[in-house]
């Protein structure tokens, strides 16, 4: 009977060993380990890829209800709720922004996971040699322009952040409010050192990545922000004269299809995963029924009103509801609603040629070349078929410089928010905004610092008024 | 009378049978043996075979019924006398007759210390559990740290909600044991304190729930069959009080009055468009329905004297309180077999429970629609008795959400085989096999006819597929020695485990079908994406073991301790150990005490021990990329900490067990101090690290104390009448003790320490602003602003005590049972759910008390659509005046019962009982809201069902 003893010991002593092993399993297929992902080209890339695909689905990135693009639009004075239920978008329409809006938050959240992102690419890329060093430097110099792109609308939609430059959470958990002037000075060094990484051409012909001259762009962009005017001057004079890029469209109905002459970088909706609409932008400002929660937001009639009639981009970018005898004026330069099928006729537009004419003209009329700054201005007045500003005609600068801000307004409404930053940079948000809306206060120019976020950051300071 | 399924076993080896229902039994027996005959609430004797060829006896109705109630501890077995831990037992006849889906449903207030809570009245859903409380702070739905364990038939169960994407059922989720049988269920034991869990280790901490179903015993070599069927009707067991036309209307037109603003189509369609006499009670429409629920079940059991089977299958069938024609039905088969050598040494057991239900039901929770819809919407039909889309400005038709249907097919097997060996006199060698699969598959239908045709150029149909699969098998091989000297006797064991388990997820999207018959089947939609496609390995293993000590059947000692390793964690912090300690004194055995009249039992225990847990997402140490929905990219899946360990648990527990004057008064009273710290939290994130949470154990110390009541008293014994009484009562505390730097994490605003965890932060109410009419809360620091400085009203939302009254009563061939619920606690009443008063929407008639000018004594603020009363409002839904006491009274199960005399039935019948059943009848509460404890979900239904078993 013994031996029964012995053997059963034994197996169970066997069995002991391989307790070990047995619990460890592997990376299961839908994943992959994060050092491996850096360990060649293919896979490096597809990081960056990643980065681009997720700005389609990104919040601020999207272009509809908790975008950069819409509540940006709503808190200036170009969109307007067209239902009056939709309290969170309300609250930006009125000034009256409470800090646990959610459509805040995600905005919010998103940039930052953004971020994250292109911190996780610099640092794999940084630390790995096995990927090849063009790979290598522009697919840093994508990340690094990435990361100044989403600080851009950070800082200038919250004031002071936190600059989160790396990913350990321990230490970005906690991470305290920097002052805009610091997130600019990085924006400037990622900028820069992106101009020296990046490409001249774009892969594939897809105008769906930075180059050279995207980063020219947002880098000129930044300066006219710092009112650096000769700098922005000279960076937007860099994207204008590569002509054999870049032109103005004469036909409108061209400038947001994918891969336009126009574009400097737009974002591809296949980002999406999925083929049931176009853009998300087309999808969510053509109205064609009674305004409702999918589709919330209208212009405004003060946007209208500032289109000389014979405007054509009164008549070609903007559509018109009739509902029961109310008009809905509605965004038009995306003309696919929705569409079927992987075709992909529009991309998402986030940086374009006729941004950078206003940049120089703007900078340039405030070095007080009013010349110069008005032939630039007028590349942008003759394609929207409204009369060119004489030259000969002696125009103060200040005249000059209302001109152009009506121009921005008129050219740039419902791309990324550009009138709300606007009237902010230059002093304007108080007395246009305190007209239209009776709760302004001067401190409704920051957003709030998502509750959220002070909940679980202690060092986070609240933005003054909330 | 002779008494049917008494259990005969060998006293000195295992084996046995049951009697049949002439009371009568066969067993192979040799003459040294002696037969035990034991049967629930009578004494168990024990007679010696001898020479016998027929022994024959009568059972002496117990009076000592604490006797020798067997209990299932899992791994071992032991009785309500000798216990050293704490375990509760629900048996059969408790659960087999509630018409509930779900096994769980039928503890409801049966349990001292453990907390079932149904979320919603939507059959199939998953009713939450928690076994002594909140120990971990992870207590999310898709990621709950304080799920007990669940083991059907020695099985570790994955007991997580399924995971789904209908509306009515996403939160929390279906329950993955709904496709048991409950008549199939033999008995549920929850096992609660260290002794009783320490032996599964790192999964113990949060308690286990023992499900066993029944064993084939009958080895009369005759067939005994039960059929039993019953059938009933439920509807919601509560509405709002809402509005009427009448009521609404002068509301909104005084809202708009009072905003100084004139009604367009736009700000108030409901004044504009609609017509201003129209009424329909919402409710009524759409969750009011009366549903019906059919029930049937079979069972077939027989065998001789080495080997015993039972088959049984049941049917279950419901409809809804929806309108439309939707429902849950089941259809269930089971199988156990039971055989053993004629020498006893060898045993076999086979069971198997299979089980396909499907849930149909429709993609919209219909019920915040019906409690806020305008009563004088727009008709659903027109005229010619199609749908009318005319003047539904906001909401759309709500009727047209049936189109957006919603089917769950599922299949649940658990089959487990058992081998028991006995290797040398007292030596065993045991082994349990266990596999379990549950597949559940889901179609979610998104038509355009759900919308309003005038969109139908921007709508695209589409379906949403999800198939998941969880699959887990178990090897336990385990050796048991017994061991008897004079008065000492011990009993030890030692086993290894190794479990495995896999689940798969596929979430397939069919866009575009061109027409709307063909919506489901993927090859007609245009477009076909993958969604999620995962596959999820979880593995595990331990040893463990115990050893029961106990002299002269007074002192008992019982250490158990475990060794385990999960694939969960990462190298470093795999495995761990676990142990506890229990001890019982049968004080009423001493000779001193032998002497008390009325003193018939007297036990003191106590336990200590530590537990784990290791219910955390799966890889959450790996550091990874994962696809993106968009092509060719790749993202960091989550952030990483590779260095997380198990959460541990200590548990404390003292025991006073007493039966007085004949056992006719039972009592018992325990008390318990769990302590978890090093708690392991998907710990949260500010937005700013890119991701809102992280993995990590955090120095937080969290405490569940309480007194737990358990008092049964025999009221009347008599021939004629029994009448006996249970109470329950819990009182719990839950406090988190220690929280090294709480302001310093991301905590601060969501727990204080000193404090339970499941609390609400508030701001002060302070009444409503003389001048605005509006309503006001404190601006605690006076910075001009409202934010969590501010939120100064700590409101516990945990219960406070609760507890269940069992009243049985049989009066000759009549049995009356029924159970009473009470449950003391606060909850979010209905403002947390409404828009401020004045707004578009209908309203609980309380608003009609609304502030019109100042000295009105009120707490609704005045009607007003404007932002500063909607921002006055939201301010004040976070106050305290949205929480409020949230106490019942609910009965929540009666049943009475007939035994027909058996002399009038047919031939062949042996036994005819004609039964009456009720659940949720009646609840008692001062809450403000749709039920106190689903909140504003859809209210538990109550029942009412009439049925009746046979027995061949």
């Amino acid at each position: 009977m013994k031996y029964k003893l012995i053997i059963l010991i034994f197996l169970m002593c066997s069995i002991l060993h391989s307790c070990q092993e047995f619990v460890e399993v592997d990376v299961p297929d839908h994943r992959m380990e994060s050092s491996m992902v850096f360990n060649d080209d293919e896979t490096a890339k597809s990081a960056i890829q990643g980065i681009y695909n997720e700005l389609s689905r990104a919040s601020f990135s999207r272009g509809i209800a908790n975008s950069v693009n819409v509540l940006a639009g709503l808190s200036s004075d170009n969109l307007t709720t067209s239902i009056e239920t939709y309290l969170e978008l309300q609250q930006f329409q009125e000034h009256e922004l409470l800090p646990d809006n959610t459509n805040n938050n995600s905005l919010w959240a998103s940039a930052y996971n953004i971020i994250y992102m292109c911190n996780a690419a610099i640092e794999g890329l940084e630390s790995t040699s096995n990927v090849s060093t063009e790979v290598k430097s522009e697919l840093l110099g994508q990340a690094k322009f990435l990361r100044a792109f989403c600080y851009f609308y950070l800082t200038n939609l919250y004031g002071e952040i936190p600059l989160i430059l790396q990913t350990d959470y321990r230490a970005n958990a906690l991470a305290y409010q920097v002052d805009s002037v610091q997130v600019y000075e990085q924006m400037i060094l990622d900028l820069n050192e992106a101009r020296d990484l990046l490409p001249s051409t774009y892969p594939e012909g897809e105008r769906t990545k930075a180059t050279i001259d995207v980063a020219n762009a947002l880098l000129a962009r930044v300066y006219l922000y710092l009112e650096d005017w000769s700098q922005a001057a000279y960076y937007s004079s860099q994207v204008i004269n590569n002509q054999s890029d870049y032109h103005i469209l004469t036909n409108l109905e061209e400038v947001f299809l994918a891969n336009s002459q126009e574009a400097l970088l737009q974002i591809s909706p296949r980002g999406l995963g999925a083929t049931s609409t176009n853009t998300p932008e087309g999808n969510f400002f053509i109205i064609t029924s009674t305004p409702n929660y999918l589709r919330p937001v209208a212009l405004t009639e003060n946007l209208i009103e500032h289109f000389e009639t014979d405007d054509l981009r009164l008549t070609e970018w903007v559509g018109v509801y009739n509902d029961n005898e109310t008009l809905f004026y509605y965004p038009y330069k995306y003309k696919i609603s929705y569409a079927t099928g992987a075709n992909y006729e529009e991309y998402s537009m986030v940086l374009r040629l006729a941004e950078q004419y206003l940049i120089h003209s703007e900078s340039l009329i405030n070095q007080n070349q009013l010349q110069e700054g008005i032939i630039s201005l007028n590349k942008i007045r003759e394609r929207a078929g409204i009369p060119q500003l004489d030259t000969q005609i002696s125009y103060t600068q200040s005249q000059l410089l209302d001109t152009i801000a009506v121009e921005r307004r008129r050219e740039l409404f419902t791309e990324w928010g550009h009138r709300w930053l606007d009237l902010k940079r230059t002093q304007k948000a108080g007395d246009v905004l305190s007209e239209i809306s009776p709760n302004w206060q001067s401190t409704d120019q920051l957003y709030p610092i998502p509750e959220e976020e002070l909940l679980s950051n202690p060092n986070l300071i609240p933005n003054p008024g909330y | 009378m002779p008494i049917p399924g008494v259990n005969i076993t060998f006293k000195n080896k295992s084996g046995g049978t049951t009697t049949n229902y002439d009371g009568e039994y066969e067993l192979n027996a040799q003459a040294q043996d002696s037969l035990v005959f034991a049967y629930l609430g009578y004494q168990t004797q024990t007679i010696a075979v001898a020479n016998h060829t027929q022994i024959n006896i009568t059972l002496q109705e117990e009076e000592n019924s604490l006797g020798d109630l067997v209990i299932n501890a899992g791994y071992y077995t032991t009785t309500e006398r000798e216990r050293t831990g704490s375990i509760e037992k629900v048996s059969a006849e408790e659960i087999e007759l509630q018409p509930v889906v779900n096994p769980l449903q039928a503890l409801q207030g049966r349990m001292p210390g453990v907390e079932v809570v149904q979320q919603s009245g939507v059959t199939g859903l998953a009713a939450s559990i928690q076994i002594r409380g909140q120990n971990s702070l992870r207590n999310s739905p898709g990621n709950n740290g304080n799920q007990p364990l669940f083991i059907v038939d020695g099985v570790p169960i994955n007991s997580s909600p399924v995971r789904t994407s209908g509306l009515l059922t996403n939160v929390p989720g279906l329950d993955p044991l709904n496709a048991l049988n409950l008549a199939n269920i033999e008995s549920i034991e929850v096992l609660k304190d260290a002794d009783a869990t320490a032996i599964y280790g790192s999964r113990g901490a949060n308690g286990v729930v023992l499900i066993t179903t029944k064993k084939a015993k009958n080895q009369s070599g005759k067939l005994q069959i039960e059929a039993r069927m019953y059938s009933g009707f439920s509807e919601v067991s509560h509405q709002m009080e809402l509005l009427n036309t009448q009521q609404y209307i002068a509301m909104r037109q005084q809202a708009l009055a009072n905003d100084g603003v004139e009604a367009t189509q736009y700000n108030a369609p409901d004044l504009v468009l609609w017509d201003q006499n129209r009424y329909t009670d919402w409710q009524e429409e759409l969750f009011g329905q009366t549903a019906s629920i059919t029930n049937a079940n079979i069972a077939v059991a027989s065998g001789n004297e080495t080997t015993s089977f039972n088959l049984g299958t049941g049917y279950h069938k419901e409809s809804t309180v929806f309108p439309g024609d939707f429902g849950y039905q089941k259809l269930t088969a089971n199988v156990n077999i039971n055989h053993h050598a004629k020498d006893q040494r060898l045993q076999l057991n086979f069971s198997a429970n299979y089980g396909v239900d499907q849930n149909e039901l429709f993609n919209n929770s219909l019920v915040s629609l019906a409690t806020s819809l305008p009563p004088n919407a727009p008709p659903i039909y027109t005229e010619s008795g199609e749908l009318n889309w005319e003047n539904w400005v906001w909401e759309g038709n709500p009727i047209a959400q049936l189109e957006k249907k919603h089917t769950v097919n599922s299949t649940n097997l658990f089959t487990n085989f058992n081998f028991s060996y006995e290797l040398f006199k007292n030596l065993n060698f045991k082994t349990n096999l266990g596999y379990s699969h549950l597949n559940n598959n889901e179609v979610l239908k998104n038509p355009k006819l759900a919308y309003n045709p005038e969109n139908w150029n921007n709508i695209y149909s589409s379906s949403t597929h999800t198939d998941i699969q969880r699959k887990s098998w178990i090897v336990e091989p385990q050796i048991t020695y017994t061991f008897k000297k004079d008065k000492l006797q011990l009993e030890a064991l030692a086993g290894l485990t190794f479990q495995q388990s896999q689940d798969d997820l596929l979430v397939v999207i069919g866009n575009n079908y061109s027409n709307e018959q063909t919506i489901g089947n993927l090859t007609a939609a245009e477009e076909v994406r993958v969604n999620t496609d995962e596959t999820i390995d979880y593995r595990y293993s331990a040893v463990f073991g115990r050893v029961g000590v106990n002299w002269d059947q007074k002192y008992y000692v019982n250490f158990t301790g475990r060794r385990d390793g999960s694939s969960r964690f990462g190298a470093e912090n795999r495995f761990a150990n676990f142990g506890a300690i229990g001890a019982a004194w049968i004080f009423s055995e001493e000779e001193y005490a032998k002497n008390v009249e009325w003193l018939s039992f007297g036990k003191l225990r106590a336990s200590y021990g530590s537990t784990g847990s290791d219910q955390i997402p799966d890889y959450g140490f790996m550091d990874t990329y994962e696809p993106t929905p968009g092509p060719g990219g790749l993202y960091p899946t989550q952030l990483t900490n590779p260095e997380y360990s198990w959460e541990v648990n200590k548990k404390l527990e003292a025991a006073l067990e007493l039966g007085l004057i004949d056992n006719r008064i039972q009592f018992d009273l325990s008390w318990y101090r769990n302590r978890s710290s090093n708690q392991l939290v998907g710990y949260p994130l500010p937005s700013t690290t890119g991701f809102t949470s992280v993995q990590a154990n955090f120095p937080a110390t969290v405490q569940n104390t309480g007194w737990e009541l358990g008092l049964t008293t025999r009221n009347f014994t008599s021939e004629k009448l029994k009448w006996s009484t249970s109470i329950n009562l819990t009182i719990p505390r839950n406090e988190l003790v220690a929280f090294e730097n709480i302001e310093q994490s991301p905590y601060q605003n969501i727990y204080r320490v000193g404090e339970p965890l499941n609390i609400a932060l508030r701001y002060r109410y302070l009444g409503i602003n003389p001048e605005t009419g509006f309503y006001q809360v404190e601006d605690i620091n006076n910075d001009g602003s409202y934010n969590y400085d501010d939120r100064v009203v700590i409101q516990n939302l945990g219960r406070r005590y609760y507890g269940g009254l069992t009243n049985t009563l049989t009066w000759g061939n009549v049995n009356l049972q029924f159970l009473l619920e009470y449950v003391n606690q606060k909850n979010y009443n209905f403002f947390t759910n409404y828009t401020a008063p004045g707004n578009y929407g209908n309203k609980p008639v309380e608003v009609l008390n609304a502030w019109q000018q100042e000295g009105d004594n009120t707490i609704i603020q005045q009607f007003s659509q404007s932002s500063a009363a909607n921002s006055a409002y939201a301010n004040a839904i976070r106050s305290n005046l949205s929480v409020s006491d949230a106490s019942f009274l609910r009965l929540k199960t009666i049943s009475l019962a007939y035994n027909l005399p058996i002399k009038d039935l047919a031939v062949g019948i042996q036994n005819a009982k004609l039964f009456m059943h009720g659940q949720n009848l009646f609840t008692l509460t001062d809450f403000k809201g749709l039920d106190p404890q689903t909140g504003m979900s859809l209210p538990p239904l109550k029942t009412i069902t009439l049925g009746v078993q046979l027995n061949f």
